[in-house]
């Protein structure tokens, strides 16, 4: 896994070759001429080959008259064995057109190397042949495909380039270390422009069609696939003044926008608002993404005011595609551009934040120290190797990332946390500033329907057989067969329960979401759905309330279910969760279950200690009881003799209880006409409950969550005064709250 | 925060000097010169420190290239604090030993633990308290 590259700092890896590889304009199958001998000796590839595999293993000054002859292997400071550098590693920047003064360096001996290692050969030099001329060659016709797999898809390149050369892709070829370098080891060899099989050679490397074109089967061929970084533009310039390019990249001619822009990729972005190179046709597909992050970005542009697209690229290549394959530390980057200056505000031209983030963000900006590591950085001379470009191209990438058709469900917490915080403020301002809360402008992504009709001819029988990405064919006629739950549980009954009961917890879940958000959606929903949202929200508590009641024999109510739900920690979160949303009745059955079943959930509990958060909802549920249905919660509470011991010993036991006691009280004390004092069973309850309190042993009371403040004053009715202050000791309250 | 303000970019971090945790368990440190969508990352002048106890061993490995995937935790170095204030840098082959050792034992208290709770009847329950359905 250690990658021990001591040679000089190239990006291995990251420019892959797909990009490479997608390209149009590169002919997939290395397409011989057609010999018939199959004699594959001196074709021109092999030439070109070959001598393109000169230059590349002559470390400029380390070998002895850089002599375009220096055979095959090791050589030294070279730290990658030559079959494995990858295709990327090509300098591809020697331009097609060699200028004449260049020419007899390329007549060296063909067979410089011997003819394998044709994996290893890379980007061509055409690659700087512009998009219509590529276009051109393609549309030639096609040819016989061969050797598809094969690796001399790579090989042909050099035939490649010639027909039509633009000359303003000659570069200005003077003094400059490319220049010597070019001039003692000599170019790749460039096919004569004149060779008259070059149309054959053309058409025959050119892809079929069928598997190029938009139109019949395959998706749109893109010459850069979505992820791919952006290439520098080709500034012919500056190719030679950065030969120090320790970024090895080969660059590819700026591209229109593609026809069929159905997916937009970060490059297509880039380019189509920094470049001014490419000022192809706006497709008329761009919808609302595309304006509306170009929007922001020409707002940028403006208000901001630095230069886009970094004048002259640093990091170019160029020429100096040369130097990084001869080893040794790369020369001094007095080439590198100063830290490019920090855009503006940037804040201000982002539309997917919250004003209250946006307010918390410029203060924080404000107060931290900028600049700080920056002179530090300017000494580190391996700085800036990702450039600007490539920086907001991943910027690019996570902003499109963060753009959604339904924020509620992609950005929940962030949505939520918001909201809340408006409400708490709203609250505390309590309508002194009427601060208008502005809505949360989400960049929002349109919908767009990607529905691919296969092409069909009219008047012909049947359809195409073409099997694309978008158009597979079936191959296999796959069956599903869904067992229903009954079936399952049949079948897993004994296998293990556990899971059992966290698949039962997880459809509770579900529905008890859908619950939970029913308020907001409601709030949003039009008139026409409220209707239905209530439908809606109606069964889903339908279905809470009868998960929670199933039994296996039906009829008899029993807490069997609540139980075995609440022996697991989730299960126990869930029913805190749920309590609040269930009818009066269930609530209180609920409510009885857990006081029944107190002891044995107190030690299943004991390894998860959360049986805590029931104690606000239930809190809830005991204030809304009648007297009657109190008096048997304490019973339950009690439960058999010496029960409440135990109870007494777990936290949830006892606030439970002194929450009964304190509602009872309050109840007592509130409603004259309270039914509590009807039969005796409510004192009997209370005056055991003293009892047993006073008879537990300090030490193994456990520290209720909070104790109500009334429990003393209803004990004092009962008890007497030494009683009472020994309870008051157990109880730890304070004589000051009574 | 320069480049898409209000979210956690990794573009702020580059060209300063990191350490980064991997889910293998190795400590990466060096200077971040690039990364990508995926959170691949780019270092350079990297050094793998390995740490026993208040030891630790720097093994210089040049430039990696990490996959987004397998990194557990990423931050950003200070320059200024020194770092000999607790730990004592140690030569490679010692620091590579002391692992060794730390392995070593850390396999036999296993053993012996898991021989005892045998005896015993026991066994730690693995994965089957989590609420991961």
């Amino acid at each position: 896994m250690t990658l021990l590259a001591q040679g000089p700092l190239m990006m291995i890896g990251r420019r892959n070759t797909s990009a490479w590889r997608g390209w149009k304009g590169v002919p997939q199958a290395g397409a011989w001429p057609g010999k018939s001998n199959g004699d594959r000796v001196t074709p021109t590839w092999s030439r070109g080959r070959a001598r393109r595999r000169g230059p590349r293993r002559v470390p400029g000054s380390v070998h002895p008259g850089g002599r375009p002859g220096h055979r095959g292997a090791g050589c030294g400071p070279e730290p990658l064995p030559p079959p494995a550098r990858a295709p990327w590693l090509r300098p591809g920047l020697l331009p097609v057109a060699a200028p004449p003064s260049l020419r007899p360096h390329l007549h060296h001996p063909p067979n410089q190397l011997p003819g394998g290692n044709s994996s290893s050969s890379g980007m061509h030099p055409s690659s700087m042949m512009s998009y219509q001329q590529q276009q051109q060659m393609l549309c030639r016709g096609s040819g016989p495909m061969g050797q598809m797999a094969s690796p001399s898809i790579w090989e042909n390149s050099m035939g490649f380039g010639p027909v039509s050369r633009s000359p303003g892709l000659i570069p200005h070829m003077e003094d400059s270390p490319l220049m010597s370098i070019i001039k003692e080891v000599g170019l790749p060899k460039q096919p004569h422009p004149l060779r008259g099989e070059d149309p054959r050679d053309l058409s025959e490397r050119v892809l079929p069609p069928r598997s190029t074109s938009p139109v019949i089967g395959s998706p749109p061929v893109r010459a850069v696939p979505i992820g791919t970084p952006p290439k520098q533009p080709m500034s012919l310039n500056h190719q030679i003044h950065h030969p120090t390019a320790v970024h090895v990249r080969a660059p590819l001619q700026h591209r229109y926008p593609p026809p069929f822009p159905d997916r937009l990729s970060p490059n297509t972005l880039l380019n189509l608002a920094n470049n001014p190179m490419c000022r192809g046709p706006f497709p008329p597909g761009v919808g609302p993404v595309l304006s509306q992050l170009q929007r922001a970005q020409m707002l940028n542009s403006q208000v901001a005011g630095f230069p886009r697209g970094v004048g002259p690229p640093p990091m170019l290549p160029g020429g100096g595609g040369f130097r990084p394959f001869f080893g040794g530390p790369p020369p001094p980057p007095h080439h590198r551009m100063p830290p490019p200056p920090l855009h503006g505000p940037p804040i201000y031209h982002t539309t997917h934040l919250h004003p209250q983030h946006r307010r918390m963000l410029t203060q924080r900006m404000q107060s931290r120290p900028m600049g700080v590591g920056l002179d530090r950085r300017s000494r580190d001379p391996y700085s800036n190797l990702m450039t600007q470009r490539e920086k907001e191209w991943v910027a690019k990438i996570q902003m499109m990332q963060l753009q959604s058709t339904d924020p509620y469900l992609d950005d929940y917490y962030y949505q939520n946390y918001y909201e809340k915080l408006e409400k708490r403020q709203e609250r505390e301002r309590d309508s002194s500033k009427k601060e208008h809360t502005t809505r949360l402008i989400t960049p929002q992504v349109a919908k767009v329907e990607h529905t691919y009709r296969p092409v069909q001819f009219a008047g012909s029988l049947g359809k195409l057989t073409v099997s694309s990405v978008n158009n597979p064919r079936k191959m296999i006629d796959a069956v599903v067969t869904s067992r229903s739950d009954d079936e399952e549980k049949r079948e897993k009954q004994v296998w293990n329960k556990r899971r059992q009961i966290l698949y039962t917890v997880e459809k509770m879940y579900s529905s008890l979401l859908e619950v939970q958000d029913f308020e907001k959606r409601f709030v949003h929903a039009a008139e026409e759905e409220r209707g239905a949202l209530l439908e809606r929200h109606k069964t889903h508590t339908e279905t809470l309330c009868t998960l929670l009641t199933h039994t296996e024999q039906a009829g008899r109510v029993s807490d069997e279910q609540c139980v075995t739900i609440m022996s697991v920690r989730k299960g126990k979160r869930l029913i805190s969760r749920l309590l609040p949303f269930l009818p009066a009745q269930q609530a209180a059955a609920v409510v009885m279950a857990i006081a029944r079943n107190l002891p044995a959930l107190a030690k299943k509990d004991k390894q998860d200690q959360v049986l805590c958060w029931l104690v606000e909802p239930v809190a809830v549920v005991i204030q809304s009881l009648s007297s009657a249905a109190l008096t048997d919660l304490l019973q339950e509470i009690q439960g058999r003799e010496g029960n409440l011991a135990s109870v007494l010993q777990n936290k949830l036991g006892v606030t439970l209880l002194y929450l009964v006691l304190s509602e009872g009280d309050r109840m007592q004390s509130s409603d004259p006409n309270c039914q509590l004092m009807d039969d005796n069973r409510w004192t009997e309850l209370v005056f055991s409950v003293a009892r047993e309190l006073l008879a537990a042993p300090s030490s193994t009371l456990a520290p209720p969550l909070f104790t109500p403040p009334n429990l003393l004053g209803l004990f004092a009715r009962y008890v007497d005064r030494q009683s009472l202050e020994q309870l008051q000791e157990k109880l730890q309250i304070s004589t000051l709250t009574s | 925060m320069n480049y898409v303000p209000g979210t956690a970019s990794l573009i702020d971090d580059i060209d300063k000097k990191h350490l980064v945790l991997l889910r293998d368990g190795r400590t990466l440190i060096g200077f971040l010169r690039s990364i990508d969508q995926f959170a691949n990352l780019v270092f350079h002048q990297t050094v793998e420190r390995i740490h026993v106890g208040k030891k630790f061993g720097d093994i210089p490995r040049g430039i990696f290239i990490v996959r987004g995937e397998n990194v557990v935790l990423l931050g950003e170095m200070d320059m200024d604090k020194p770092c000999d204030a607790v730990l004592q840098q140690v030569s490679i082959e010692e620091i590579l030993e002391e692992q060794r050792l730390q392995q070593q034992a850390k396999q036999e208290t296993e053993k012996v633990k898991m021989q005892v709770l045998k005896e015993r009847g026991l066994s730690i329950p693995k994965a089957d308290n989590l609420d991961e359905y």
